[in-house]
């Protein structure tokens, strides 16, 4: 018998005062003041609602959250290792099937969200992610991204900006740039080769509402989909709290983040400037980026200039020059 | 048998119950240095300071048309302040306040 | 009716499958237990097994999957060989820390380097200390009732553990034997409807893991070692059951063949059990007085039972189809523990132990000749020679 696994259709909201009430990630956890991560998590949940399940491969969004037993999870919530959020989560959803199946659980397919950092997705978290999203599980893969792995003393990520200070990537003398690389660019890396995905989208905790629409959006669509996220980290960023929404703002008036849905094929984009304002102005309010010289800058503002062209679209990015010994 | 003192007994495969509100064993409050105070005449309820807060400290009080801070969990990150439209909110040091949360019994 | 069947373990171990009608089952590909995942495969495309198939990206994801699935509230199982089993490492002691008590099936395979398809079971044996049930089936039939068996105990909520169903890759898992297939009404009143006490369901919310502090990660692991100290009543219990409903004569832990009057035995487990019970019966032809035990669980290790068994011999060979490397005896795996549960015994049997049938090889009636004879001087001297021998290399004796 054929079991309608997910009818729901969870509307879009207008207006900031739209945004949901009802609290599914609530007060009382570690994360640091001014969380980039944290906010994007409360955002999250009350878009998806009580009919969830998070899971939450290894990384700040467990550490600081579930913390000396006890989690922030009103909804049911399971740690994962750090490489294989999207497998346990296609379990879970495979569980679904079949127990609906068997009529040995009632209602619908509920919400099932991996909430898996930078590394969790695209770095040692990418072979299970990417199996996820082939095999078209029916749930949401989100990477909320503060570009790098902070939990663990902010050690550099596959999409840690080039020129970022990091404690694998410190500036030196011979290494003044600190970090060499150019980031990977995950929605892409879903978008190239998954053919049952039909919807990604980034988004931003500066755009709460967008984030919130995005989220149910992603959740309506049968099938496995993909967000990126920009969480600003006031610790592995070096800049004051106050300015997490401030920096992830910036972010996108200088093209160093876009935001963009990618819908069966068809790009969308949202808030994009008419005129960028030059990287300098996001760089100089983070730490991480205080030792950079004009021509890293430089090469940064060459590598923004390309990309925000086509949004969402991969640049052709400089390749590192060797180590100078 | 084994004796497990009370407070160091952890759940069968240290599966926990869920909060319903808020996680009363994670108490945050006391890591504030500063509190946002609020001057309600100025706030005309844009609603930044309950969404943009990463603890949902923020709460929009209804009936009485005013924000609510929960000051249990306040972290002091000044997000709020930094992102109210109508500058309502201003920053206080803690410990000139009577109430100042300098420190709980056990940290969690 | 119960049907007799020739099938190979594989096959009959993907039959236990079915009855014990899982619901989610992970595969990815590598010799030998493929064929379980094949059967397996073919009952789920032809509507005989309504469960979800999912193909894993590599053996981690198989356990990840499953864990998931488990999780959720689904009877899963997965299985893998050798490196594969290997791979999937670190999953292990997070699913048996969280009493997830799914099942993988290992059909033995030599570790790497270099490639080698042989069965040797060491990549099973490597992972025998994260707090997963453990044992290995003799032939077919066992590896059919091993599932079921297994199932039952893990799931049990005295025990809640995950279970590691063993057997020798191609002697047992290619090479067809008798199995007795048992009716539906019989494995549903042995096994129970899968029954986690915590699922993952938005109507009951739960939080599977949250960190704790250091002084409270004694507690965590003294839960799974509470768990192992009380799954022996579970299992003889169980094992009861099984004779009862299914009409076998299964001892729980141990199996003795020939030993009344016997003054030295081989100790041994798996496929070359076989071999070794026709060696045994022929040197007893020729009035060589020796007998065999056969291990059934190696999680938990039966200490009592294996110290009452071989307590009555005089010398004791320990055959070993793994390796530990720099380990106390310079051999495999199982003379450690012969020799703890021998510990406290007043009068303690000689022991030794024969590195046999690693890579694969197979061990002939001779080597077991060879093996008695080493037996019978180590009695006739009242010593050991030496604590291992590796079968057929040895430069004297």
């Amino acid at each position: 018998m054929a079991v309608a696994l997910k009818t729901q259709n969870l509307p879009p909201i207008k207006l900031i005062r739209n945004v949901p009430k009802e609290e599914y990630y609530v007060p009382g956890h570690r994360t640091c003041a001014g969380c980039g991560p944290a906010l994007q998590y409360k955002l999250v949940a009350k878009a998806a609602g009580p009919n969830t399940i998070f899971l939450g491969p290894t990384g700040c969004m467990y550490v600081a959250n579930a913390s000396y037993l006890c989690t922030p999870y009103t909804v049911p919530w399971m740690h994962t290792q750090i490489t294989n959020g999207g497998a346990v989560a296609s379990g879970i959803e495979a569980a679904y099937r079949v127990l609906l199946r068997k009529g040995k659980r009632e209602g619908e397919l509920p919400n099932i969200i991996v909430m898996a950092g930078d590394g969790g997705s695209v770095d040692i978290g990418l072979q299970a992610m990417s199996a996820m999203m082939y095999r078209g599980h029916d749930a949401l893969f989100i990477c909320y991204d503060n570009e790098a792995y902070t939990n663990t003393g902010i050690q550099t990520s596959p999409t840690t900006p080039y020129g970022s200070n990091t404690t694998f990537t410190p500036p030196g003398s011979a290494i003044p740039e600190g970090k060499k690389l150019f980031p990977k660019d995950p929605p892409q890396l879903v978008i190239g080769g998954h053919p049952a995905v039909k919807y990604v989208a980034t988004a931003s905790v500066a755009y709460p509402v967008d984030l919130i629409n995005k989220v149910r959006k992603a959740l309506n669509v049968q099938g496995p989909t993909f967000l990126h996220i920009h969480c600003p980290c006031p610790k592995g960023w070096k800049f004051d709290a106050a300015k997490t929404i401030e920096v992830a703002r910036l972010a996108i008036e200088t093209g160093m983040w876009n935001m963009y849905e990618w819908e069966n094929g068809e790009y969308r984009y949202q808030f994009k400037p008419k005129r960028y304002k030059p990287v300098r102005e996001y760089l100089k309010l983070q730490g991480r980026f205080a030792h950079l010289a004009d021509v890293h800058v430089a090469k940064l503002q060459a590598f923004v200039d390309a990309k925000v062209k086509a949004p969402g679209i991969p640049v052709e990015t400089p390749v590192p020059t060797p180590p100078v010994h | 048998m084994f004796n497990i003192p009370k407070d160091k007994e952890v759940p069968l495969g240290c599966v926990t119950p869920a909060p319903v509100t808020e996680q009363p064993m994670m108490i945050t409050g006391n890591w504030r240095e500063y509190r946002p105070v609020l001057e309600p005449e100025k706030c005309d309820l844009c609603m930044n300071c309950v969404v943009f807060c990463p603890d949902a400290c923020f709460q929009l009080d209804e009936a009485e048309e005013m924000v609510v801070l929960n000051e249990k969990y306040c972290k002091g990150c000044n997000i709020c302040i930094n992102e109210c439209a109508t500058n309502a909110l201003t920053e206080a040091y803690e410990l000139d306040f009577e109430d100042g949360v300098v420190r709980l019994e056990t940290p969690f | 009716m119960p049907r007799e069947m020739m099938l190979s373990g594989c096959a009959a171990s993907a039959q236990a499958a079915k009855m014990a009608q899982v619901e989610v089952i992970c595969s990815y590909p590598i010799r030998p237990y493929t064929a379980i995942m094949m059967e397996l495969a073919k009952m789920v495309a032809n509507g005989e097994l309504d469960a979800e198939f999912v193909h894993g990206e590599g053996e981690h994801a198989q356990l990840s999957v499953v864990l998931g699935a488990a999780a959720a509230g689904a009877r899963a199982l997965t299985g893998s060989s050798g490196v594969g089993v290997t791979y999937a490492f670190e999953t292990y002691s997070p699913i048996a820390g969280g009493r997830i008590p799914l099942q993988m099936m290992i059909a033995d395979r030599a570790l790497d380097p270099p490639g080698d398809f042989g069965s040797e079971h060491t990549d099973a044996m490597s992972c025998r200390d994260q707090g997963w049930l453990m044992g290995w089936a003799e032939n077919p039939q066992e590896a059919f009732d091993n599932c079921l068996i297994n199932y039952r105990v893990g799931e049990d909520h005295r025990v809640l553990l995950p279970q590691f169903v063993c057997q020798d890759g191609y002697f047992v898992s290619h090479m067809p034997g008798k199995v007795v297939l048992p009716d539906q009404g019989q494995v549903d009143e042995f096994l129970p409807p899968y029954n986690l006490p915590h699922p993952l369901d938005p109507k009951r919310p739960v939080s599977h893991g949250p960190q704790i502090r250091p002084d409270q990660g004694t507690i965590m692991d003294l839960q799974r070692a509470q768990a192992m100290l009380d799954a022996p009543a579970v299992i003889r219990e169980v094992i009861d059951d099984f004779n009862r409903i299914f009409g076998r004569n299964y001892s729980p832990f141990v199996e003795e063949y020939m030993t009344d009057d016997a003054e030295m035995a081989f100790f041994i487990m798996g496929a070359h059990t076989m071999t070794a019970r026709h060696a045994v019966r022929h040197l007893r032809s020729q009035g060589v007085k020796i007998g065999l035990v056969k291990l059934r669980f190696v999680r938990p290790w039966p200490t009592q039972e294996v110290a009452e068994a071989l307590s009555k011999f005089k010398a004791v060979g320990v055959v070993e189809t793994s390796t530990s490397y720099g380990g106390a005896m310079r051999g495999g795996n199982l003379l450690h523990e012969v020799r703890a549960s021998l510990y406290e015994l007043p009068q303690r049997p000689l022991t030794t132990s024969f590195m046999a049938g690693l890579g694969g090889e197979m061990v002939p009636l001779k080597e077991f000749y060879y093996m008695a004879d080493i037996l019978s001087k180590a009695v006739k001297e009242g010593k050991t020679r030496k604590t291992v021998y590796w079968v057929g290399f040895e430069a004297e004796e």
